[in-house]
């Protein structure tokens, strides 16, 4: 719900310069990295955000349009040698089309149900994967080392066009979020996440829109899904349908801030790098205290920062008025 | 897939006994879960997470002090009572003013720290409580029924009974029922909902501590084994409705049985998307669950 | 509490930009180990690292001389001035995306000049293309997946026998014990866990026992982490299968095997690979273990036949307090062939690096397995040499029991039953 102010543009234009000019700055490579996966992790938020923290429909389930998104492209470029940025759109479209499909009947289910109807659609998908020989099923598909070009979407010496075409995801993201948050059907979303039947009686055809934040929503993931596949170059089930992936991309959301256009991109700009940084200085001695401290930390902003982040620093900003 | 003529009557019933069997563990963990919804619309993501704690309970009760797995079910019932009560009043209660996703994700936030704690101070290993007073088969013709597990069942059903009848016959079990029907009603009865809440969420705990007691007499224990148990038991919840505990125990056998059944007539790696399967066409049906209101 | 927040926004950010490079200690040089430290495979992980530690602390000279095993003698690379090895170890938490960024992390900021790891192979894959991007060498010696060496890798080395190696090693075994025992068997079941390793392993014994001419009566793959099996085992029963041959992880391992034991399902022989032979297997299933076959490169009664094997194990057990277990034995190897590839090279330098491991040939005497010796394909980069053998648990011991020419012991066939079975 926010208006775009000269000062909201300032800021927002500021850290998209810094963000640009980074990796001329910063050269190593795992920063780098946490960087990408900040951007795209931020991309699967603001996807999610469009369906959960705008309309209502909270799913765990994200994993599957991500892992779609990402199969179809490989798929294609493996057996039928389809460009990646063509197998973007295709697998864009192909998780569209599943979420319409799985979206239509769950349409009427509210809150708890519609989050467990997602998980278990999620793992459906995920097991079905795991044993379709079409696409390798747990063997995974691994993508060929093509020669390193933007045509190709496949770089090898440097992570840096990876950062650039990421940010750009993301801000494709951003944009459609804000379009849909300001737009009438934004409005719509809100109408049914505050009451499914006031906002019928209202006269919202709630099936339709419903629908539409879903689709939306898979489309954008599924093309993080693609990203994905060209920067690691192997997939599996296992790593890009797992119920894990799907409730980080929730808590991302949770903790910056669901309802808000940049809620997402900060929740992940936090919690991804705490996540790398405890696992580098903590994990290599087996004992798991870098996820203690994530899963304490989560516990804590929901108990006393249930708005995240984005909730704070509004706050802060209006008293600054 | 063989024939199904080639099936053998002994052959079904032993497939079909053993999903009962596993139905009814199922249930358990299930109804403890139902019983927290269903009194303060809490979805507890950290409930497999408690097994997990009543798995290891029982594993240390036995192992630091000999004690048999079927005499630590009362200790495991108080510890994770004591526990499921701390965890609400200290974290869970300052949630329930919030945002509904706020409430959906603290308790994952407890599941991850919980799973994590496990393997910081008791490492990743498995650990197996090797057979004791409980072990071996009963054989009757061709069917096999392992006594570790029949006897994990009937104690789950006793359990279940148990709590069925402590809702229905006390007087704090029938505050339980009314919070869970109607909290503005119940509040105005002058029932302390608050506590109501409290003593719910550790019941609801102390429950599937009971059943991970149970468990650890024949399954293996390690710290993200709540996982699987876990995600089943979401379904089994919403499939019978939630709130309602009648119907997680009809849920939790359905799904034992869908799960043993589906496995072997079809395909054991689709076992568990038949069980997620059938939730779904449940719900598309019946969008309140079997039972739920 | 707000202050909370903030603080963790700052410590994110700024922890960001704390990165710098670690300054290389001289005469050190550098590996960088990946494997799954945290996570659900965690134990396998450290397990293998023990391995790992004790096969650095040879080759820096810690046991003194006595040990015929490369650079043992020297203590340090001789031709690098006696330049100790280190390992550089990073968590993948089992994840690919986690391979592939830590090998990145370990190379370009760590320094390292070389890689081993994985353990999965799904992990390996990953870790491998990032080093084949950043030309690295990466010596694997605990990946099973033949997969690995058909990609046509440059910088790729494998040890260790591959799962083909293993299945085909099932098949022959059967055909060797039919003849021995003169017990015709006709009939295979072949059961898998459904990941990669799994389903590869499936993939290949259908093969196999299609060329030495087994008839496949059941073919069954299931989730690792199943609550319960009776529905797979019900279905191995029903199909009668004279020989099982089973691919699983530790977890499965033990449910299978209580399961088996419960519904009693004895064929003829269980043939099993992995999970059967990780060191929490038969402390948790003690005597029900009895007279299992599993697929393995190393047991301890090698040392029956190599004096090495013994002294290795004997200082791994003085080291560890534990025995030697198969994924430890198998991890010891990978420094060993870096280390004396990287001393012919007289360089870190990855091309030189990589033409040495080229013209690797450790001799047999100088392995703690029963192969001849260590040499790579030019092409695929897989040691010829490596095979694979099968123990089998007799007493709750691991017992060397086929090729029959190296065997510790004779191999109990067929398998007897269950104990304490009420028959």
């Amino acid at each position: 719900m926010k208006n775009l102010s000269p000062k909201h543009v300032t800021v927002g234009l500021a850290v998209l310069v810094l963000l640009i000019i980074f990796p001329m700055v910063v050269t190593q490579i795992f920063p780098l990295q946490i960087m990408i996966l900040v951007f795209m992790y931020a991309m699967l938020g603001v996807a999610w955000n469009i369906m959960g923290g705008y309309a209502g429909m909270f799913s765990f389930g994200q994993a599957a349009f991500f892992g779609i998104g990402a199969y179809t492209s490989s798929f294609l470029l493996v057996t039928f040698h389809v460009n990646p940025w063509i197998g973007l759109i295709a697998g864009g479209l192909v998780a569209a089309l599943v979420a319409a499909a799985i979206g239509y009947p769950c349409s009427n289910l509210r809150g708890h149900y519609f989050a467990i109807a997602s998980i278990a659609f999620a793992e459906i998908v995920r097991v079905h994967f795991n044993n379709w020989t079409l696409v390798n099923a747990a063997e995974g598909i691994s993508l060929p080392m093509l020669d390193e070009s933007f045509i190709n979407f496949m770089f090898h010496n440097s992570k840096v066009p990876y950062y650039y075409i990421m940010l750009a995801f993301l801000i494709i993201a951003l944009v459609v979020c804000y379009f849909v948050a300001t737009s009438k059907m934004g409005y719509y979303f809100r109408a049914i996440k505050e009451s499914h039947d006031v906002a019928e009686v209202l006269g919202v055809n709630v099936v339709r829109y419903r629908l539409m934040a879903i689709m939306i929503s898979a489309f954008l993931s599924a093309m993080a899904g693609t990203f994905y596949a060209q920067y690691v170059l192997y997939i599996d089930p296992e790593s890009v349908m797992l119920l894990a992936v799907s409730v980080q991309i929730v808590l991302l959301s949770m903790l910056g801030g669901a309802g808000s256009v940049m809620g997402p991109v900060i929740g992940a700009a936090v919690l991804i790098p705490i996540a790398e940084v405890t696992r580098v200085w903590l994990g290599h001695k087996g004992t798991g205290v870098d996820m203690l401290i994530y899963g304490f930390l989560i516990t804590i902003i929901s108990v006393y920062q249930p708005q995240g982040v984005w909730g704070l620093l509004s706050r802060i900003g209006n008293k600054i008025k | 897939m063989l024939a199904r003529n080639e099936i053998m009557p002994e052959q079904l019933l032993q497939q079909i006994v053993n999903g009962l069997l596993i139905g009814f563990m199922y249930s358990l963990i299930a109804i403890g879960l139902t019983l927290i919804w269903g009194v303060m619309n809490i979805v507890n993501f950290a409930h497999g997470e408690f097994l997990m704690i009543g798995m290891f309970a029982s594993f240390w009760l036995f192992t630091v002090y000999g004690l048999d797995p079927l005499f630590s079910i009362p200790i495991c019932f108080l510890l994770l009572f004591l526990m499921g009560v701390f965890i609400y009043r200290f974290i869970v209660s300052k949630v329930m003013k919030g945002p509904m996703l706020a409430q959906l994700v603290v308790t994952f936030g407890i599941s991850i720290f919980l799973s994590n704690l496990a393997v910081y101070l008791w490492t990743p290993d498995f650990r197996l409580i090797p057979p004791t007073i409980l072990q071996g088969t009963w054989d009757f013709g061709e069917i096999n029924l392992s006594i570790p597990k029949t006897v994990a069942s009937l104690g789950s059903v006793v359990t279940s009974v148990c709590l069925f009848l402590f809702l229905r016959k006390s007087k704090t079990g029938k505050a339980i029922l009314a919070t869970e029907m109607d909290r503005e009603a119940a509040l105005l009865m002058g029932i302390n909902t608050e506590r109501i809440n409290s003593l719910s969420f550790g019941i609801g705990a102390a429950l599937v501590g009971v059943a991970g007691a149970f468990l650890s007499t024949y399954y293996y224990i390690y710290p993200q084994v709540g996982g699987l148990f876990g995600l089943i038991a979401f379904s089994i919840v919403a499939l019978g409705g939630f709130g309602s505990i009648e119907g997680a125990f009809i849920a939790g056998v359905l799904v034992g049985l869908a799960q043993t059944l589906g496995g072997f007539f079809f395909d054991p790696a689709y076992k568990y998307a038949i069980v997620f399967m059938i939730y779904l066409i449940t719900i598309w049906i019946r969008p309140q669950g079997l039972l739920g209101w | 509490m707000k202050a909370k927040s903030w603080v963790t926004i700052c410590l994110s950010m700024s922890l960001l930009l704390f990165f710098s490079g670690q300054v290389l200690a001289q005469g050190v040089i550098k590996i960088g180990g990946v494997y799954p430290l945290s996570g659900n495979i965690a134990s396998t992980g450290l397990d293998c690292k023990r391995g790992i530690d004790l096969a650095v602390d040879i080759i820096n000279g810690k046991y003194g001389k006595g040990l015929d095993l490369p650079m043992a003698k020297t203590g340090g690379l001789p031709n690098l001035g006696g330049a100790k090895l280190e390992v550089v170890y990073a968590d993948t938490k089992g994840e690919p995306k986690n391979g592939m960024s830590e090998t990145e992390r370990l190379i370009t900021q760590e320094k390292v000049v070389a890689i081993i790891g994985a353990y999965q192979s799904s992990v390996t894959k990953t870790a491998s293309q990032a080093t084949e991007r950043l030309k690295v060498p990466y010596v694997c010696s605990d990946s099973s997946s033949p997969t690995l060496t058909e990609r046509g890798f440059k910088y790729f080395f494998r040890v260790s026998p591959h799962d083909a190696i293993f299945a085909r090693d099932w098949f022959q075994f059967l055909k060797d014990v039919e003849k021995k025992k003169g017990k015709k068997i006709a009939t295979v079941a072949i059961l898998y866990e459904n990941t990669e390793f799994g389903s590869n392993v499936g993939k290949y014994a259908r093969k196999y026992a299609e060329e030495f001419g087994y008839k496949v009566v059941a073919d069954i793959s299931y989730a690792a982490n199943a609550t319960d099996v009776t529905s797979e085992v019900g279905k191995l029963i029903k199909s009668k299968a004279d020989v099982l041959m089973h691919a699983s992880y530790i977890t499965d391992a033990i449910l299978f095997t209580k399961t088996f034991k419960e519904m009693g399902f004895a064929p003829k022989g269980i043939l099993t690979m992995a999970g059967y032979i990780e060191p929490g297997y038969l402390p948790a299933v003690k005597t029900d273990g009895n007279n299992i076959i599993v697929r393995s490169t190393f047991a301890l009664d090698l040392g029956k036949k190599k004096a090495l094997v013994t002294k290795v194990s004997q200082l791994f057990k003085k080291k560890y307090g534990i025995d030697m277990s198969e994924n430890a034995a198998r991890s010891f190897m990978a420094p060993f062939v870096l280390a004396d590839a990287i001393n012919r090279a007289k360089s870190t330098s990855s091309e030189a690096v990589v033409k040495a491991l080229l013209e690797t040939n450790i001799p047999a005497h100088q392995v703690i397995y029963p192969w001849k010796g260590i040499k790579f394909d030019p092409q695929s980069h897989q040691n010829i040499y490596a095979q694979g053998g099968l123990v089998q648990v007799q007493n709750q011991q691991y017992v060397t029991v086929w090729p029959f020419a190296s065997a510790a012991k004779e191999v109990v066939w067929p398998f007897p039953g269950w104990k304490g079975e009420k028959k």
